[in-house]
């Protein structure tokens, strides 16, 4: 048996599936001063049908937790030290309130072109002891290439600062872009040990209940990662909302088709793609309170207008509000909404329709407008924004900046096969947007879970990054922050280099628990510089990323 | 405040030949360092994908011999392309300026292309330029060659056109590659003074450059008015590399970009990769996006190594004074040429393709006329790399031609068409923006699209 629970901003969604079947579905509000217990709830609820607990074998769990954290500001106050060399100027790093530079310097090559300052960082573990900061996260440019700079920092402020926790760049990740490197360690100090804490209480929970199943936890690029590695890693958990329910459109469908997935909450609306099965990423990585960062994450837009959204006429305006004042008039509500203007027009019988017309009648009556006419408004309007940032992402994705005449040459075209829905509204609002859009829609009668399943049945992912530069006899790995100098890749050539990124991937995979996965690894980047120097080849350049891409337990084979 | 528009495409996938300095390693540690800042990430940046450019585009500049697909490669539609891309943006709006790092370059490009000169094939400042005068309407271009080598390509095309400025400053022809550039190439016998060169003695440094830019570059820029300033950036100038030998910095050329503020800078030469590019192009987008660049210098900088030599500076001032006058007094140069007798000027001349080693040699007829700057007649014979020679006739209908001009223009090229003296005999219509290419043998004729 297989659990997921989604842990999102309204609700709680848990799902329990055997087999083909989804045996119990739980829907619960969120409570967002108390995250676990809600969650653990959940997981009551779903274990109550279970006979024998050893027959879960596995629980996904997708948590707010740490965008809550950050959001909310209560991550740890947190010294950002950073050690920038030339380029832009300091000011360009407004990240923590608490920064501090360094003078030291690395190229893009490793090599370093400044030393460090050892008194400007004893002086500096001074500070931050006087200023009782007891969490620092230390990023330098080009760490990537070489990290030296940053194990001596923390080398030499443990040493000055025994109380320090200090979290390194170059650890979190090893890919260029030192401000979102800079960004996913500050982050991720900044929520540590919260995360630690909360993996304790799970692991602790999940004992008393006697449960052995594997535990992971949903990632922003819609793959799993075991509950214990995510110690090192909380940012990874971010955004995981999106990711289930893109997953779970993945769930739904089971094919390679390109789906427009629409998740319709109460006032939101979450838009992503899946190109050929496969979740569209975000090209910079996910962004967290304005800041890129390495984490990456399924590419979401988000709209202004859920099944919820509330209808008004406001100063002589037809308009859609963005505060929620309940559920839709057909379900109860006391207000008419966008569900209620679909429901009424197109007669979908949801609810009582009856108040759905009730409630609309009155904003016509105060808009001087006919019933029919109102609706249409609506419906053309939220219709018109979804088709509109459809489009948007269809051309940022083809407008994803290139590097080689190939990829001009064979330019990339999205063509849409159809729009997934996931909501509880989907029902109502996404058949007219699968016609403007000129597509077929898809709405599953699990629709309303998907997110839950979509965690509960998420594989695994691991990408591994690898890059060498034989003349330098250096190799670099993330993740692990891996930055060594190794004798033997003299001679290696694009197959060597290709081979030992698949050597790291199976290593970290079995540890993660991937093995059932690993021999599907694809390779997502190749490249292969020779360096000339003079007119002969004095090294090579490879960097090579594999990765076991997001997709779909094996033990799934799709629901009745 | 509107974005600075970046198009980096380094053509990690072209070369000329694996070991040439135009190969696939240029502008790697450039990307390296362009993203390890992540300045693609500002919001005072925004990137751009690059697009092919149409052979038509192409048309609108070279008389590519005998047709566009005999010398040229997917990478130099891309890269011409990508200036195109930085164009719309521009005149749409999008971004207060926009810089194109791309290769191939094209500075050496001249109007007939028999083949790849200087690294070049064709010219994609001059492409860009038309069809910005073509689809925008913009009339009056200053182009500043702040590349080492002399843009003996752009000089050419725009040799005869007083409503583009080309100012180049540059390594002596002496001394570097191609051998041109001398104070004394002003511009065509209709467009003089707008075509203004400042060779520049070996080892300049900042100081000297930032003397003509002061003194010559911006003066005139202020005399000129154009409604587009566009930097035709080349980072040879650079104090470490390989194939020239001047003394300018990374710092130098961030403040000239400050200072020039073109509206769009393409990148043109510049060969020192690990040393120079990664720190240059960091400069110039900083200086476009207005951010502070005083932070920014080369790993291996040291100021005292950067003097000017009086006796230098001295040569310079002399150039920049001669250079000023000149431009000043060239209207009465234009008049007394136009006042001449003469119906067609005729120039004789023989254009070296050091990277394809082909000899072209050219007779240029430039027609007299009252009302514009005429039209241009290019009798070229080359015999090219394959071994075949080709005697052809290319007419140049520039933008600003008049009605007179254009109508003698095309019956010239019907005449010549009857007869098979030539392989090919080109038309090049710019103020229609058609271009036909005819085979008078085979009585084939064909009009690019």
């Amino acid at each position: 048996m297989l659990i997921g629970i989604d842990v999102g901003g309204t609700f709680t969604d848990g799902v329990l599936f055997n087999g083909r079947d989804i045996v119990k579905t739980i829907k619960r509000p969120t409570d967002n001063n108390n995250l676990q217990s809600v969650m653990l709830d959940v997981l009551d609820d779903l274990l109550e049908v279970v006979p024998d607990q050893k027959t879960v074998e596995r629980i996904v769990l997708s948590t707010t937790l740490v965008t809550n954290l950050l959001a909310t500001g209560q991550g740890k106050r947190t010294a950002l030290i950073l050690i920038p060399g030339y380029g832009l100027p300091h000011a360009a790093y407004h990240l923590s309130p608490d920064t501090f530079f360094l003078s030291g310097a690395i190229d893009f090559r490793g090599r370093e072109i400044q030393p460090l300052s050892l008194n400007e960082i004893i002086s500096l573990a001074e500070k931050l002891k006087k200023q009782g900061i007891k969490r620092a996260a230390v990023a330098g440019k080009f760490s990537n290439r070489n990290r030296s700079h940053e194990d001596q920092v923390a080398h030499i402020l443990k040493n000055e600062y025994a109380d320090l926790e200090v979290t390194l760049s170059c650890d979190i990740s090893n890919r260029l872009n030192f401000p979102r490197r800079a960004a996913t360690a500050y982050f991720t100090a900044m929520v540590s040990p919260e995360w630690q804490h909360f993996v304790d209480e799970v692991e602790k929970a999940l004992q008393q209940k006697g449960l052995e199943a594997e535990v992971h936890i949903l990632k922003a690029d819609g793959g799993t990662l075991p509950l214990s590695s995510s110690r090192k890693y909380p940012c990874e958990t971010i955004f995981s909302g999106p990711a289930a329910s893109t997953m779970g459109a993945l769930a739904l469908t089971m094919d390679n088709q390109n789906s427009l997935v629409v998740d319709i909450g109460g006032t939101t609306s979450d838009l992503a793609l899946l190109v050929e099965g496969l979740p569209l990423h975000a090209s910079k990585g996910a962004r967290l309170l304005g800041q890129y960062t390495h984490v990456d994450a399924v590419s979401v837009r988000s709209i202004a207008i859920g099944g919820d959204s509330p209808l008004a006429f406001v100063d002589g305006e037809l308009r859609i509000l963005s505060q929620r004042q309940g559920p839709a008039a057909c379900f109860g509500g006391e207000t008419a909404t966008v569900t209620d203007a679909f429901n009424y027009r197109l007669s979908l019988n949801q609810g009582d329709i009856d108040r759905s017309r009730e409630y609309l009648q009155k904003i016509a009556d105060m808009a001087h407008l006919k019933l029919e006419d109102l609706c249409d408004r609506i419906i053309n309007q939220v219709v018109t924004t979804l088709s509109e940032a459809t489009r948007e992402m269809f051309k940022e994705w083809e407008n994803e900046p290139a590097y080689r005449v190939w990829e001009i040459v064979h330019r990339k075209h999205f063509t849409l096969d159809r729009v997934v829905g996931i909501g509880a509204a989907a029902y109502c609002i996404i058949p007219r947007v699968a016609e403007t859009l000129e597509v077929q829609p898809f709405i599953h009668r699990y629709s309303d879970v998907a997110n839950a399943l979509g965690a509960a049945v998420a594989r695994p992912t691991l990408s591994v990054y690898l890059h060498l530069d034989t003349e330098r006899s250096l190799c670099a790995v993330e993740p692990g922050g891996i930055v060594e100098k190794r004798s033997d890749i003299g001679k290696y050539q694009l197959e060597d280099a290709r081979q030992l990124a698949v050597n790291y991937l199976y290593e970290m995979g079995k540890v993660r628990g991937m093995d059932d996965y690993l021999e599907d690894y694809k390779v997502f980047l190749e490249e292969q510089f020779n360096m000339i120097r003079g007119w002969s080849r004095t090294g090579r350049l490879f960097d090579v990323g594999v990765q076991i891409a997001p997709g779909l337990i094996q033990a799934y084979q799709g629901v009745e | 405040m509107k974005p600075t528009g970046l198009l980096f495409f380094p053509a990690f996938d072209w070369a000329i030949s694996p070991t040439h300095p135009e190969r696939e390693e240029r502008l790697l540690y450039t990307r390296d360092q362009l993203f390890e800042e992540g300045i693609m990430d500002l919001p005072g940046i925004k990137e751009y994908k690059p697009r092919l450019a149409e052979p038509i585009d192409i048309a609108a500049v070279h008389f590519a011999v005998p047709d566009l697909n005999a010398h040229l490669l997917e990478a130099h539609f891309v890269a011409a392309g990508s200036t195109l891309v930085i164009a719309d943006a521009f005149m749409k709006g999008e971004i207060k300026n926009g810089f194109a790092i791309i290769r191939p370059p094209g500075h050496h490009a001249m109007s007939v292309s028999h083949g790849n000169r200087g690294f070049c094939n064709i010219n994609n400042e001059a492409i860009m330029i038309e069809y910005l005068r073509y689809h925008y309407g913009v009339k009056k271009v200053a182009v500043i060659d702040t590349d080492v080598h002399h843009g003996d390509g752009t000089q050419e095309i725009y040799w005869d056109d007083p409503d583009v400025l080309y100012i180049s400053f540059h390594q002596d022809g002496r001394t570097l590659y191609p051998g041109s550039g001398f104070i004394d190439e002003a511009g065509g016998p209709l467009a003089y003074g707008t075509t203004i060169n400042v060779p520049l003695m070996p080892k300049t440094t900042d100081e000297g450059i930032h003397y003509v830019i002061d003194h010559l570059v911006l003066p005139l820029l202020e005399e000129f008015k154009p409604d587009l300033v566009v930097n035709s950036a080349g980072q040879d100038n650079h104090y470490t590399d390989p194939l020239a030998d001047m003394q300018f910095t990374a710092q130098g050329y961030a403040t000239l970009n400050h200072k020039l503020a073109p509206d769009i800078a393409v990148l043109e030469g510049g060969y020192s990769v690990e040393t120079a590019l990664p720190y240059i192009n960091m400069g110039i987008i900083m200086a476009m996006a207005g951010l502070d660049f005083s932070n920014l210098r080369e790993p291996d900088y040291a100021r005292e190594n950067f003097r000017e030599s009086s006796r230098n500076l001295e040569l310079i001032k002399k150039i920049v004074e001669v250079q000023l006058e000149r431009y000043r007094s060239s209207q009465e140069e234009i008049e007394k040429n136009r006042r001449s007798k003469t119906e067609f000027f005729n120039e004789y001349r023989r254009i070296f393709y050091d990277t394809d080693y082909i000899h072209e040699e050219q007779k240029v007829r430039l027609r007299n006329c009252q009302h514009c700057c005429g039209f241009r007649m290019i009798e070229s014979t080359a015999q090219q790399r394959s071994g075949k020679l080709y005697r052809v006739m290319c007419i140049s209908i520039p933008i600003n031609c008049c009605p007179s001009c254009r109508d003698q223009a095309i019956s010239n090229y019907q005449d010549l068409i009857r007869f098979d003296r030539y392989d090919y005999v080109y038309l090049q219509d710019r103020i229609v923006r058609q271009y036909r290419v005819c085979q008078p043998d085979l009585e084939r004729e064909e009009i690019i699209k």
